[in-house]
């Protein structure tokens, strides 16, 4: 690596009487040095930082200042001009306070620039990302050997499931299943692995009357998610994190409706409640719209849950009501179903859903297929609600790439992780109670795994409409919801800290938060496994409202009633009619309507 | 005084380029917010401001890196970083490819000791995955980047542990042991803290039997009760000051210990004499803008006295963090330095 190789430099626009763009740099040229350390500058505004710099260090004498700087909220620290703006701002908000590089008059200068060279090693911001799992190797060599040994035969097996052959893929499956019995199952891939065989099994042979979504048991999803709810900080995380933005958009509204794409057993929204109610100034009159399967067994699930929330509400004096909206799939979801009200603050509520509205990508490369997915759709009306906040929450994996091999490896690893983070966190948390506890520990483990290992089943054995864990990385969330017309809310470091201590309370040492960009990412034993991030609309992006979204809301000082909406069902056009139902005293209330 | 301020705004501006004083200056003032005047830090702020980037099993510019969990009790992590495994067919796992040795020749190991005055960065931290890859590409050389515990929350002697329990599982890692006579060849390097750390993981290892092949210390961070004459006089002139320098050996050093203890000044009134110990040879890289240099010259020194082999490289210009970006004479020069003592010591 001589200094030959360099060729030309590119900087020679840095100089310091030239700092008014040369013609050879465009305006907007990202510094790729500093990009190499993680900071997006431009070239041209390196001496507006630096200057801001300087007066950030001159109005941070003292310690108080020092203090006060340290209370601050930071966004997204990889833009340091903005950064370091903000920070003045706070610190130094004096407008008289020259930070136009053309006014200050320094006539002292910035380095000879001709000993600058350009950068040999350009990290690029795509590159293409396999995850390998931080696997324990501290075991015997024979150990590690066979971890390794087993990864490659379930790799190469999935390879020949791939091609089609099924005679070497089933014959490779055999050896697998003797290579597991050589390793820890315990932890890590040893763990996991199994459940990936099994996979493997029931693709290369489907059951002849295999259930729709391939696999796992046959147990109730609402408590298999709370099971896993509790056993790791991963969902805990992901709405604690969205209800602080939702929280933040609030701010100022006094008529607020939240909208769950997936509402379960409602976990997040009791301390959402809470937390309005604490609120200076008043709670808001708070909507809650859940939207959830509907119920095989005659049973109003999402009822009963709008129910239970009303009940909570209505104790801590939170004028509520709350809706259900029943439907198989999300797409058959339309905005007019959740009777948005001129006025209200919207905030959209995604967690571990958005994927399921993606269909196969069009090429290896990941371009979009050119025709319009139903997740299009979907976000074309969620931006049309004219949200304030829009969180959404995913798994930071791309289980959603083209080859079945490809999809196959990241899942061994992302999940390897998971279930890892599983067994390590559990055994590092706050450690209450003797054995009874930890029996139930282990119980809570065990359906966790049992939750999980429906999603890998998901991955490894269905196509088509029928795949719905259809993960994919953060950097293509944004890329899509740029697309659609969102613009990111970053997450600000009182949120990281937050979380960040929420996660020390009460979990395992392993676990990382991590700030990328603006958006949070909580991970294991520094991958990322988990994202959170938040959205508003752009204002120029949003469609013009759909007049059937604006009904007014009903008279809530009325006792018990009986409207009905008509509800479209989305696969027969059956009309149903629904009742609404509140409750007496505060006008909380639920409803249902089926889809 | 307003008027001194200005003057040493000036002199520093002089002799970085203008990305580089952007980058240490951010630095500077960030970690500002993050120590508090009760010796306590605030590592939230501090994480959440530390930019970092994931680790990359596919190659990037010929390096592949990936993480791994050396000691489960501890949670003791590190990122490694290797030459892209040769000739990866499609159908190989990346695992596989990652822990075979590079090449059958002999090759070098470096373990590498991140800086940030034993309390900032990680091994992810971007500024440091770009130094490590460049050792890569460098040297030929696996790089292992310790995740070692941090001060405040963790003090003395934790970095020094975690740094040994490091060298100690590269030495039973059958992958990293290169060449006909399947030796590990292994280099203790460091930037700041992690110079400091190289050291005494070193005198470790002479202690222990295990052979280190040469330590590489740049810009390392030792110190000393009393004041020298380059702390005094470059004192706040090139982004660091004697007080942040006391305040990382507070919050690293044993409560009630004073800088004469033998981590922050191994050849002070209370260091460990080395002449009996076939202690490695070292490259020691020292900045002349940097106030702790006599400290760095009297370690030098120290080892020379010691009867060990110690080779000192003096930038008169450059200030700290100078290796950081590849945009000096400084950086293309010491990097040939070290490559040359890797090579040659092989």
């Amino acid at each position: 690596m001589s200094r030959s190789d360099l060729g030309t430099d590119p900087y020679d626009s840095v100089e310091d009487d030239r700092w008014i763009a040369s013609a050879s740099a465009s305006r907007g040229e990202i510094d790729s040095l500093l990009q190499g350390a993680g900071y997006r500058v431009c070239s041209t505004d390196l001496r507006h930082v630096a200057i801001g710099l300087e007066q950030l260090e001159s109005a941070m004498v003292g310690d108080q200042c020092v203090a006060s700087s340290a209370e601050a909220i930071h966004y997204n620290p990889s833009d340091l001009t903005a950064w370091v703006d903000s920070m003045l701002s706070e610190l130094a908000p004096d407008p008289h306070l020259p930070r136009h590089p053309h006014i200050t008059a320094t006539a002292n200068t910035w380095a000879d620039p001709t000993q600058q060279r350009p950068s040999l090693h350009g990290l690029e911001n795509h590159h293409q990302h396999r995850s390998v799992p931080a696997v324990s190797l501290q075991s015997m060599d024979e150990e590690e050997d066979a971890a390794i040994r087993l990864v490659h035969l379930l790799v190469s097996c999935a390879d020949y499931v791939q091609r089609g052959d099924s005679e070497m893929a089933g014959s490779l499956l055999g050896q697998t299943r003797l290579a597991l019995a050589r390793v820890n199952t315990g932890f890590g891939i040893g763990k996991v692995a199994g459940y990936f065989v099994d996979a493997l099994c029931r693709r290369l042979y489907p059951p002849p009357l295999s259930a729709a979504g391939g696999g796992g048991s046959a147990a109730n999803p609402e408590i298999l998610h709370h099971h896993f709810y509790e056993a790791c900080p991963y969902v805990k995380f992901a709405h604690f994190t969205a209800n602080q933005a939702i929280l933040e958009a609030f701010q100022g509204h006094d008529r607020v409706h939240v909208v769950d794409f997936n509402l379960m057993h409602g976990l997040q929204w009791p301390a959402l409640i809470q937390a309005l109610a604490l609120r200076p100034g008043g709670p808001p009159l708070l909507r809650l719209t859940g939207v959830g399967p509907p119920s095989p067994d005659g049973r109003d699930a999402l009822r009963e849950v709008g129910l239970r929330l009303a009940e909570l509400a209505r104790s801590v004096q939170v004028r509520f009501a709350f809706r259900g909206v029943a439907a198989t799939r999300l797409e058959h979801v339309r905005p007019w179903m959740f009777q948005v009200a001129p006025g209200e603050a919207v905030a959209v509520n995604t967690v571990l859903q958005l994927h399921r509205l993606l269909g196969d990508r069009a090429s290896p490369e990941g371009g979009d297929a050119a025709a319009a997915e139903p997740i299009d759709t979907v976000l074309a009306w969620i931006v049309g609600l004219k949200p304030k906040i829009v969180t959404v929450v995913e798994q930071e994996a791309d289980h959603n790439k083209p080859s079945f091999l490809d999809r196959f490896t990241e899942a061994l690893f992302y999940y390897s992780t998971m279930f890892d983070s599983l067994e390590g966190g559990r055994a590092g948390g706050s450690h209450r109670g003797g054995h009874h506890h930890h029996h139930h520990q282990q119980q809570q483990q065990t359906v966790a795994e049992a939750y999980l290992q429906r999603e890998m089943c998901n991955i490894v054995c269905c196509e088509g409409a029928a795949r719905v864990e259809r993960h994919e990385p953060l950097a293509r969330w944004r890329d899509r919801l740029g697309r659609a017309g969102l613009r990111a809310v970053h997450l600000g470091s009182n949120a990281f800290k937050q979380a960040s201590m929420l996660l020390t309370l009460f979990s395992g040492e392993g676990y990382c938060v991590e700030e990328a960009d603006g958006c949070l990412t909580l991970g294991w034993h520094g991958r990322p496994l988990i994202s959170a991030s938040a959205w508003r609309a752009d204002d120029d992006a949003a469609l013009p409202c759909d007049h059937q979204t604006l009904l007014v809301l009903q008279d809530h000082s009325s006792s018990v009633t009986s409207g009905s909406n008509n509800v479209v069902d989305g696969d027969d056009h059956h009309l149903r009619q629904h009742s609404v139902v509140r409750n007496n005293d505060t006008g909380s209330g639920s409803s249902c309507s089926r889809v | 005084m307003a008027g001194s301020n200005e003057v040493n705004a000036n002199e520093c501006r002089m002799v970085v380029p203008l990305n580089t004083w952007v980058l240490i200056s951010n630095f500077k003032l960030a970690y500002n917010m993050l120590r508090r005047p009760d010796g306590t830090f605030d590592r939230h702020l501090a994480e959440f401001l530390d930019r970092k980037v994931p680790a990359n099993a596919a190659p990037v510019n010929g390096v592949a890196s990936f993480d791994i969990l050396i000691d489960r009790t501890n949670n003791l992590l590190a990122r490694i970083y290797r030459p892209a495994p040769p000739n990866p067919s499609p159908a190989t796992t990346p695992l596989a490819d990652l822990h075979r040795s590079p090449s059958p020749d002999p090759f070098p190991v470096i373990i590498f000791f991140h800086g940030g005055s034993f309390a900032h960065s990680s091994p992810n931290t971007a500024i440091y995955d770009s130094l490590c890859r460049r050792f890569v590409s460098l040297c030929g050389a696996v790089v292992i980047s310790v995740d070692y515990r941090r001060s405040p929350e963790y003090r003395y002697p934790c970095a020094y542990d975690d740094g040994w329990a490091a060298l100690k599982w590269a030495s039973t890692e059958p992958w990293l042991h290169g060449g006909k006579d399947a030796k590990l060849r292994v280099f203790l390097a460091g930037d700041s803290s992690g110079g400091n750390i190289a050291h005494h993981v070193a005198v470790r290892a002479a202690e222990s039997g295990i052979e280190v092949s040469g330590n590489i210390l740049l810009n390392p961070m030792f110190g000393g009760n009393h004041r020298t004459e380059s702390e005094k006089r470059l004192d706040g002139k090139y982004f660091v000051t004697i007080q942040d320098r006391d305040w990382y050996w507070k919050a690293y050093l044993p409560e009630g210990a004073d800088r004469d203890h033998p981590a922050c000044n191994p050849f002070g009134p209370n260091g460990v004499n080395l002449e009996e110990l076939p202690f490695t040879k070292s490259l020691v890289i020292v900045a002349g803008l940097d106030l702790v240099q006599d400290w760095q010259l009297a370690y030098a020194d120290g080892l020379k006295n010691a009867g060990k082999d110690v080779k000192l490289i003096y930038r008169e210009q450059a200030t700290i963090g100078f290796y950081l970006l590849p945009n000096t004479d400084h950086f293309y020069d010491v990097m040939e330095e070290i490559k040359n003592f890797v090579t040659s010591n092989l």
